[in-house]
């Protein structure tokens, strides 16, 4: 029961910390996991981390899912992963009256402009790191070039998962 | 000018499209579907809900991804949360993050429980190799669609090159792009032509 309970407030801080998407959650995830709480061992933890990359879902809660798992079982599982879940949920649940609220004067619409634009640089960094660290030579760059131009060929007719699912196969012919 | 029964068959369209199984469903569809998660779902969330489903717009869309995205927390569910907010309220917002979660939630159970071995198959590998490397693409698309709805003077551009410019070279948390393009952005973008909408309800 008390692992249960320090389940909880790991994950429940992992998913508060993992700010900037998946990728930037991982080293705070081993801090927390192999560092602090010593629940697995580092070797472990990057195979974690592998397959909650590889399966669908965001990291984090992947993360937590199989963590939760090794931990405690399933009553592990969905506690990690409920934790992980609730500072996104109660923190939007306290603000969004105040949005509804704020309407639309000035200085909010200068701080949504400013706040879109920091998404775009953040999805930008995002295709640097990503990219740096999956594309390795040529032929992966040829294949992120190829499935980019898909995307933008069959805009609105091609669901992305086949382009996703289409390189996978690729991979498997050509690695 | 439409008839009147034309305008109910509407309203009842509106309200079938809003139903708490379609957000559900396509919620789920949209965790099934997603490999990488946050912001990389931006293309998948995209075709689901403004291109397939038409259940908002471009603008609405990037207007929430940047709220989901700017509020600590899962991207995935932060953005599950308001969108099916905005079409049922807390019930919708409910039903979307269950949706959204279910899908990985189970997969993960599934594979812990019996799967593992599998994952160090050097087939395994090279196809998830390649589908990360989609994933790359994918990112790389989702910045195509914004960057042509934001970029649009030279002003906005600044913004964006000089808030990414900290955490590429010097590393720092991905926070401070924020906190630079929302603080440069409020004294140096215009806002006569605000590219994102808002709306009543979020």
């Amino acid at each position: 029961m008390q692992l249960l309970f320090k389940l909880f407030v790991s994950f429940a801080l992992i998913g508060l910390i993992a700010y900037g998407g998946g990728l930037v959650a991982i080293p705070l995830i081993q801090h927390e996991i192999v560092g602090n709480r010593q629940w697995l061992n580092i070797n472990e933890m990057t195979e974690i981390v592998a397959i909650a990359q590889m399966t669908p879902g965001p990291i984090a809660i992947n993360a937590a899912t199989l963590t939760g798992f090794h931990v405690a079982g399933v009553a592990g599982s969905v506690v990690a992963t409920l934790a992980v879940l609730l500072p996104s949920i109660l923190i939007l649940v306290m603000i969004t009256p105040f949005i509804e609220r704020a309407g639309e004067n000035k200085l909010i619409l200068k701080l949504r402009q400013g706040t879109q634009l920091g998404v775009l640089s953040l999805i930008f960094f995002a295709v640097w790191s990503y990219g740096l660290a999956v594309v390795t030579d040529w032929r992966d760059l040829a294949i992120v070039v190829v499935s980019f131009l898909f995307l933008v060929a069959f805009e609105g007719k091609l669901h992305p998962v086949i382009v996703v699912l289409a390189c996978g196969a690729a991979g498997l012919i050509i690695f | 000018m439409i008839s009147i029964e034309q305008q109910y068959s509407d309203l009842n369209q509106e309200k079938k499209a809003f139903s708490l199984i379609s957000i559900f469903w396509t919620f789920f569809r949209i965790g099934l579907f997603t490999l990488g998660g946050g912001l990389a779902m931006a293309t998948v969330l995209r075709h689901e809900l403004v291109l397939k489903r038409r259940w908002i717009e471009d603008d609405e869309f990037l207007e929430r991804m940047a709220m989901a995205t700017v509020v600590p927390g899962v991207i995935a569910v932060n953005v599950a949360y308001l969108q099916g907010r905005r079409l049922r309220g807390k019930a919708g917002a409910t039903v979307a993050i269950l949706g959204t979660v279910l899908p990985s939630f189970f997969v993960i159970l599934f594979i812990a429980w019996v799967g593992l071995p599998y994952f160090s198959r050097p087939k395994v590998a090279a196809f998830f190799k390649g589908c990360a490397i989609a994933v790359a693409g994918q990112l790389a698309f989702a910045g195509l669609t914004f960057g042509k709805k934001l970029l649009r003077n030279w002003r906005n551009l600044i913004v964006c090159a000089v808030s990414v410019v900290p955490v590429i070279v010097f590393n720092v948390h991905p926070v401070w792009t924020i906190i630079i393009a929302v603080g440069l952005g409020y004294f140096i973008c215009r806002t006569d032509e605000p590219p994102g909408r808002l709306n009543d309800r979020y």
